[in-house]
Order: C-alpha cells, then structure tokens, then sequence
C-alpha cells in the first residue's frame, strides 16, 4: 500500500505517531551529535549537552544578569523575587513591552484599512501610498529610523510599525472589500447610517479575518523586533542573544530561542483561543 | 385624449414612479452595453408586482434602481414623487443570499434595523436602553412566530439555519421596519421545490396582512403569477445592443379561474421564454 493516496485514512495513533517523529528525530539527533563532540572534544560550546543547557537556563531564570546592578543578597530573596530579577525574566518584560505596544499601534492600521475600504474618498488618498510603503524592505529603513528616532524604544516600536502595518493595512482593506455588497445595502435599508454601517456590519464581520491575520503576522512583528534589539537595545531577549553570541554561549542561546518559540505559540494559540470564544459564529459559519 | 387626465392622475397616486429610465454598463474605450432602454412604470401602493424576463435582462437593475443602489444614466425614479438618491429604510430589502449579517443571531438580525433607528450608538449608554431592547426583543419574537420559526431559533446564527429558514428571517429584519416598499431579488431562487412554495404562501399572506408594496423579482413566469396581482415582463425587442423595456405588464386574472390564469401563465412564459420553453422545462433545466 503506497503511503501517497488521497484516500488514505490514518489511525489517531499513526498520526499521532508521525506528528511528532521529526521532533524525535531532531532531538535525538541533536544529543547524538552532542555526545560524539563531547567525547572528542569535552570543552566543546558549539553543541552544549542537555545538562549544560538545562544549569544555563536555570541560571537564567534564578540570577540576574552579569550586567545587572545587584541590590540585595540573592541568597536572602525568595524563589518569586528571584525569578523576577533574572534575567530571563527581565528580557521577557522588556521585549514583551514593546512587542505589545506595538500590537496596539497595529489597531489603527486595521481602522486605516477598513476606511480605505469603505470610504472611496480615504481609499484614494491612502492606497497607492501604502501600496507602494508596503513594497519597501522594513529592516533597509532601520539605519533612517534611528537616525530619525534615535536608538531608543521609539525606533525599534517604529521599525515593527512600518514593517507590519501595511500589510495589516491592506488586509483590512481587502477584507473589507471582501464584505457583500448585500450586506451593506441592507444596513441602509435598516436605517443604518455609513458610520454605523461601517463600525456595526463591517468591522464586526471581519473583525476575526483581522485578529487571524495579525496571528499570521506575528513572526514578522517579532523578527522587526529581534532585528531592533540585537542592534541597538541594552535588554531584551534578541539583545540578551546577540551578546551571548559574542562569548559563543550556546547553552543558554538554544534555551532563549526555545523559550521566544514557547512564548511565541502561546501567544498564538491564546489568540487563535480567543477568536473563537468571541466570535463562535466565525469559525463554524 | 379622455386617458391623459387618468394617467396623471395614476401618477400622481403612484408610490414609485420610473421614468424613462435608461441603463448602460461600459468599461472605459469600449462601447457602453444598454441595459435598460427607456423603462417607464407608475406602481400604485398595496401593488403587488412580479418582475419577471430572462436572466441578464435586467430585472435586478431595475430593482436596484428603486433601492437607489444604482442610478440611470438617464431618466427618474420617485418614491412618493422624491426622487431616489440612495438606500434607505423606506424600502425593505430581501437579496437572494447575503442576506443576513452572519455575525448577530437571528434574534439580533431582527431586532439590528430597530436598534440602529431608535437606540443609536449614544442610546446605548442610556439606562432606557434596557427597557427599550425588551420591546424590540418582544417584537422580533412576535415576527419570528409569524414566519414560523421557533423561539428556541432566536439564539442561532445564520450558518445554523437552512436556507428556507435564512430567507423567513430576511423578512421578518425587514418587514420590522414597516418600510413602503419590500423589494425581494430572486429571494426564493436558491430555495428547493418544498421550501419555495411555503414561502410563497407566507409571502402572499404578508403581503395581505401588512398591505406593503412588494416588488418581487423573478425569471420563474408561474412563481410570478401565482404571486402577484400584476406582472411586468422585461424583454429586449431589438437586437441584443438595445438595451430590455417593458415587454408585458398586466394585471394577474383571479385566481380562482383557474382556465384563465393558466392562460395568463403561458402568454408570460411567451414573453419571458422567446423559444417557447415553458416554466417546467426551465426548472427541470436547473435542476
């Protein structure tokens, strides 16, 4: 029996099975290779060991960084405040500030797209400029941004703005577009106005394209925000990376890439979770 | 020379009024495609008409015309003698899909033209507002026992409903808003054998009960007859360029002469179908 047939109808247990071979694969591959540079090699930083990784990561979540200011006996402080001054977790708080503020900057981009969308008059003035903004390669602006925003919060939030706005911009505007005319005549002829039309038929409707398309997105808002902090940042996970780089300090690097993966699925699936509680009519419609 | 007086007076009396009414689609450098070519029709309020023709004749245009969603390249289209610049609540709209917001519940749909209209977005932080939502509410719940539906289908969305069920709501968020006009696209075209005929039948007893003017679209010859009390039939004369005008409009004979509506039926059929099809044959043909 060929495993390539349209019909085949694998057990949950093959599937099961097959999901997760090749990460079985990769780590076991991993360790292996691991174990043959260490036996050649015990000083080896290239492929630290799974014991290595886990006392780096340990460090990492339980002490502060080496740069950090220490303002009392960490032998003294409880298991939370420890946790609190790690500095896994103060590279968590600092790139998850910026990565929220700018989500929130990307809400006026989805209204932009959605007037564009609506109102022939804004969908004039704003398509072709943001047509042509989205064809300009974001990270090609980062030297302009910080010359114009300096090296501070503003250029990095900027860079993941310019980079992912227009194409959350012009998602909204197709999937405005994209909205029945049947439906809109309707709403006048329900009384409604072009506002409430607008705000009430429209937004509502592709509201949860909206929140999947920023889902989507995600990867391109955090590789803007990488791209920022390994350049010009003094914290943050990217920052924390790009200096680990330098002394090859690979065992706490797969464990910080592993972790912005983690974090970057939970964000996913609370998002993808949340769409669906909020608008069962959308995924079953 | 005795007709002129009466015809003025027909519409001054009528509710809408389509006036010379031309129609003609075109891209930029190619020739304009007539669609209308100098439609003229006075409809009476309480009318019930059908417009029927062949697909592609421009009957959805028209209707289109009296929902002001478009507007003739020349000619007028009047609501009580105003002219139509763009939708709204005078006229109620029922399309063959679309045409219910997937996103409210049925009960939502309903009650969405009276929120709008009466609450508002500010009336929305009124404490009133409560009060005036159980009103609504009370209403919709009556509508929705007219058109057959279960309380118990108030909570569900559209997706949830059959597509019978969809088009019952349609005209129940509709008719809510008393509107002069009902205007109904092919709205029971998608709709199978069964279904159709139920809606007839609740269409026509609205129809009875509320007296609102209806003008119903449709390319079935016999759905329009049984249904209307005058059918106009849209047909083009000329060649293809020319663009459909009114190629029979007449009143529907009584229903229970029987031998005579059937007649009426075929000289529809003769007008809509040039090849001498009958409706039969043409549902058969969909099906």
């Amino acid at each position: 029996m060929s495993i390539l047939q349209i019909h085949a109808q694998p057990s949950r247990t093959t599937v099961w099975i097959l999901s997760w071979f090749l990460f079985a694969t990769g780590i076991v591959s991993y360790f292996w290779v691991s174990r043959a540079r260490h036996l050649d090699n015990p000083d080896d930083r290239v492929m630290p060991t799974l014991h290595q990784m886990g006392r780096a990561f340990a460090d990492a979540t339980l002490k502060p960084a080496e740069d950090d200011e220490v303002t009392s006996d960490p032998n003294r402080q409880s298991l939370a405040a420890k946790i609190r001054n790690s500095m896994l977790w103060k590279d968590t708080i600092a790139t998850g500030r910026r990565f929220l503020i700018s989500m929130a900057l990307l809400f006026p981009a989805v209204l932009l797209g959605l007037h564009m969308g609506m109102f022939p008059y804004v969908g004039s003035v704003f398509l072709r400029f943001v047509l042509f903004f989205d064809k300009i390669v974001a990270l090609s602006l980062l030297p302009i941004l910080f010359i114009a925003f300096g090296i501070d919060e503003l250029a990095k939030v900027m860079l993941i703005v310019v980079g992912v706005a227009p194409t959350i911009i012009l998602d909204s505007f197709n999937l405005t577009r994209g909205v029945p005319k049947e439906q809109i005549v309707k709403g006048f002829t329900l009384g409604a106005g072009d506002f409430a039309i607008t705000y009430r038929i429209v937004f509502k409707q592709i509201w949860p394209r909206v929140l999947n398309s920023i889902r989507l997105n995600l990867k391109s808002v955090m590789l803007f925000l990488f791209a920022g902090e390994m350049i010009a940042s003094q914290d943050g996970l990217a920052y924390r990376i790009a200096l680990l780089r330098r002394h090859m300090g690979m065992d706490t690097i797969i464990p910080y890439v592993l972790w912005v993966a983690l974090l970057l699925f939970l964000v996913d699936f609370g998002m993808r979770t949340l769409n669906r509680k909020l608008h069962p009519w959308f995924q079953e419609a | 020379m005795d007709n002129k007086p009466a015809a003025a007076a027909q519409r001054q009396a009528a509710m809408i009024s389509i006036r010379d009414v031309h129609v003609a689609y075109g891209q930029p450098g190619k020739p304009a495609r007539k669609i209308l070519n100098g439609v003229s029709l006075d409809i009476v309020p309480g009318e019930f008409i059908s417009i029927v023709g062949q697909t592609g004749c421009g009957k959805s245009t028209l209707l289109r015309l009296v929902l002001a969603e478009e507007m003739p390249a020349s000619g007028q289209v009047l609501l009580e003698g105003s002219p139509r610049t763009r939708p709204d609540r005078h006229c109620g709209y029922v399309p063959q899909k679309y045409s219910l917001f997937p996103d409210r519940t049925v009960l939502d749909n309903i009650t969405f033209g009276l929120e709008v209209t009466e609450v508002g977005f500010f009336g929305n932080l009124s404490p009133a507002r409560r009060v005036r939502r159980q009103e609504f509410q009370a209403e919709a719940f009556g509508y929705l026992r007219r058109m057959g539906l279960r309380e118990s289908d108030a909570i569900k969305y559209p997706h949830q409903l059959s597509g019978g069920m969809q088009q019952r709501v349609a005209i129940a968020q509709a008719l809510i808003m008393r509107p002069k006009v009902l205007l109904m696209d092919e709205a029971f075209s998608a709709l199978d054998p069964g279904t159709r005929l139920g809606m007839q039948r609740l269409i026509k007893d609205l129809w009875r009960e509320t007296g609102t003017t209806i003008l119903f679209v449709t390319h079935n010859p016999r759905e329009a007859v049984i249904l209307a009390t005058r059918v106009i039939a849209l047909g083009r004369t000329g060649g293809d360029d020319d663009g459909a005008n009114v190629v029979l409009d007449l009143p529907v004979p009584d229903a229970c002469d029987e031998q005579r509506v059937a007649g009426f039926i075929r000289r529809v059929e003769q007008s809509t179908f040039p090849d001498g099809l009958r409706t039969e044959e043409v549902d058969a043909a969909e099906a």
